[in-house]
Formats: C-alpha cells, sequence, structure tokens
C-alpha cells in the first residue's frame, strides 16, 4: 500500500515547519503565494512533517 | 569551482535528466542559501533509498543545506546507511574504506592546500556513529592531534544500522538491538569530550529538531576549520528501522532523549574560535 501526503492549503500558514521535517529531498517546497506544496511521487508517507504541523494541515492517505 | 563547471555544454540541454537541469537553474551554488531556505531551491541531495522517517537522510538533508560554500566543498563519507546517500548527492564525495575517512580526508585537505593555495577548499567529513566512535576512532583522533584543518561529523544514530542492527560505542548502556540481544554493558562514549581534549577549535552536538541550530553549528564548525584546526560536529539521528519506533516518530525521540537529559546539545568553543566567529559574525551583520 502507498501512503502520500497532502497539504490542505486553507489550512496551512507557510511556516516551513514540515519542510525542516521531512528526510527526504525536494518533496516539500515553498511557493509563491506563501503555502507549502508536496510533490506526492517524491513521498515516503513517514509522517514526520504531519507530527511538525501546528495547524493539521498536513494529511497522509 | 564555479558554476560554469558543472553547467551543461550546449547541445546536451535535452538529454540531461530533468533533475540535473533543475540544479543548474534552481540548484544552491552561488547563491548564499541556508537551512531556513529550503524549500525555495533545488537541493544537492536526491531521491535516496534511505528507509522512511530516517533521522540520518533528514539530518544530511539539513547539513547539505548550511554547508557556507558547497562549491567548493569535498565530502568523505564512510560505510553505513549515509552510504547510500551519497551517491545522490550532487557534490565531490569520496567513498572511503570504513573507518579510513579521516585519513583519507587529512590527505585531501592537505593535498588541497598544495595544489590550490589562493582557494578555499573545505573538507568535511560525514560518517556513521561506528565509523567515528569505533572502527574509525584511531584516524578520527589522530586527524585532531595534528590538528588537521578538516570538519568530522558524525552522524549518530547509537547503532550499527546498516548491518542489521549491532551496538556501537554510542549506544547507550542497555540498549537492546536485534544483533545485540542482552543490552550493552558500557555507557555512551563521550566524543565530543574527546574532541575537546584532543584540539579541536570548536566541538558542538546537535540534533535535527533544531534545524537552525543545527545550521549554524556545520557553519562554524567549517570556519573554524578552514582558520584554526579540527572541529566536531556531533548529531543525533535516531533510526526508527533498528530502534523500532514509528518512522514518524523521529524528532519526538529526539525531543524527549533531550528532555530526559540523556542526549544533551551542546558547544565548545575555544578563546581563539570566539574570537573568529565574533569577527566573522559581525562582519555578516
Ligand atoms: C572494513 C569494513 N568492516 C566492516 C564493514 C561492515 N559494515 C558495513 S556498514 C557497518 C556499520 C556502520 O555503522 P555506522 O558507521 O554507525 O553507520 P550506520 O549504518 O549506522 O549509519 C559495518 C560494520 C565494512 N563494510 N568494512
Ligand atoms: S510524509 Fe515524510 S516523506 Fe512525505 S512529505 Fe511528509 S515528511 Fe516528507
Ligand atoms: S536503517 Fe536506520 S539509519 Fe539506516 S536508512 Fe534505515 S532508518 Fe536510516
Ligand atoms: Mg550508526
Amino acid at each position: 500500500m502507498y501512503v502520500k501526503v497532502r497539504v490542505d492549503e486553507d489550512k496551512c500558514i507557510g511556516c516551513k515547519l514540515c519542510i525542516l521535517a521531512c528526510p527526504d529531498p525536494n518533496v516539500l517546497t515553498y511557493t509563491e503565494n506563501k503555502k507549502v506544496s508536496a510533490d506526492e511521487n517524491r513521498c515516503k508517507g513517514c509522517g514526520l512533517c504531519v507530527a511538525n504541523c501546528p495547524k493539521d494541515a498536513l494529511v497522509i492517505s | 569551482m564555479k558554476k560554469d563547471i558543472f553547467q551543461i555544454s550546449p547541445g546536451f540541454e535535452d538529454i540531461m535528466p530533468a533533475e540535473y537541469r533543475d540544479l543548474i537553474d534552481n540548484g544552491p551554488f552561488e547563491k548564499n542559501v541556508g537551512v531556513s531556505d529550503l524549500g525555495s531551491f533545488k537541493e544537492l541531495l536526491e531521491e535516496h533509498p534511505l528507509c522512511a522517517g530516517c533521522g540520518l537522510a533528514l539530518s544530511l538533508r539539513l547539513i547539505l543545506a548550511s554547508l557556507p560554500n558547497p562549491e567548493d566543498t569535498i565530502i568523505v563519507g564512510s560505510t553505513g546507511c549515509s552510504a547510500l546517500a551519497f551517491p545522490q548527492v550532487a557534490l565531490h564525495n569520496i567513498h572511503s574504506l570504513f573507518g579510513n575517512q579521516n585519513a583519507v580526508a587529512s590527505g585531501l585537505k592537505r593535498a588541497l592546500t598544495l595544489r590550490f593555495p589562493d582557494k578555499v577548499k573545505d573538507v568535511v567529513v560525514i560518517a556513521g556513529d561506528g565509523a567515528t566512535a569505533d572502527i574509525g576512532l584511531d584516524m578520527v583522533l589522530q586527524s585532531w592531534f595534528r590538528q588537521e584543518n578538516i570538519t568530522t561529523i558524525m552522524l549518530d544514530n547509537e547503532a550499527y544500522a546498516n548491518t542489521g542492527g549491532q551496538e556501537s560505542g554510542m549506544s547507550p548502556m542497555g540498549t537492546v538491538l536485534n544483533m545485540a540481544p542482552k543490552g550493552k554493558k558500557f555507557p555512551k562514549v563521550s566524543v565530543p569530550e574527546l574532541a575537546r581534549e584532543s584540539g579541536c577549535a570548536y566541538v558542538a552536538t546537535v540534533t535535527p529538531a533544531q534545524p537552525k541550530k543545527l545550521g549554524k553549528a556545520v557553519v562554524r564548525g567549517i570556519l573554524a576549520a578552514r582558520e584554526l584546526g579540527p572541529s566536531y560536529i556531533q548529531v543525533f539521528a535516531p533510526c526508527p528501522t533498528n530502534y523500532k519506533f514509528k518512522p514518524n516518530e523521529t524528532i519526538s525521540k529526539i525531543k524527549l532523549r533531550e528532555k530526559e537529559g540523556t542526549y544533551e546539545t551542546k558547544e565548545y568553543i575555544t578563546a581563539e574560535a570566539q574570537e573568529l566567529f565574533a569577527r566573522l559574525e559581525e562582519g555578516k551583520k
């Protein structure tokens, strides 16, 4: 089973804490509208970003 | 080294992988980026085979983003889990025989100093705890005694992870692993104290739970090695696979150990290094 991260743009405040918690490179990026966006294809589904998000803006499914 | 060295030759653009082209256009070279800019540039590390939630992979990612001079940094690695990531790192890096990393780095730094007397070439060792505190300890200590101008970074996952979980000198007392069923009989070796007593100008223990602190330590370690002498940075990088916790708990495990007082983050700075950092960090403001 593959699990991947998704970002809820409405909840994301662009604090970037998830970007600093992910062990995999170039998965989570900071976009021009000051939010985080995820490249699902590069995600391993570990959940560290979810555990570090203060706004519950990330989900693994 | 300047960016044009890895620039794509005209006519070959379309056959180069997209990741390489991205690195040329959006990589960190000649940009003065740091940990806080992660997510806004193409990283030096590409997709790697390390486990989901690997503390070592996270630490490596943060370390690479912190290098003050990536164009002119040469990394010396050793056998272990991190060796599986290094083929995916867009920097000069050498895989040395397990344990020999500090000997290789010493020779390399001396040769580069002779060959490029007017250039700054940073030689940084990045190796596991087994490679640093056990099998390569001889070479590590000798490089410190001899005052080699290199930075030594230990990725401390408190085990021989890549070979299935044996205890290392860095495992805490009592640790039980797949291949250490009876529990470790002696306490964690204090390499930071060894470093301090053996002549390192700058010593720090950091964790990826505090990325900015980690980044600052990497920069300081490299600056100290350039100007003064050896430096040592120990990064706590827990391994969910061998310590059998969930991959989403890597950072909370670090915070717990810090709270318990069983993993201390600290800095040791010689008076000379204090002076150097004050001068350089003041100059940057
Ligand atoms: C000279 C030599 N001895 C032993 C080994 C087997 N070996 C490979 S990886 C490893 C353990 C590495 O442990 P560590 O340095 O802590 O790195 P980790 O895998 O934990 O990141 C060992 C003993 C080897 N490859 N070469
Ligand atoms: S689940 Fe893990 S690999 Fe995926 S984006 Fe989050 S931290 Fe990165
Ligand atoms: S075994 Fe441990 S240290 Fe090695 S890649 Fe997996 S999580 Fe990382
Ligand atoms: Mg190890």
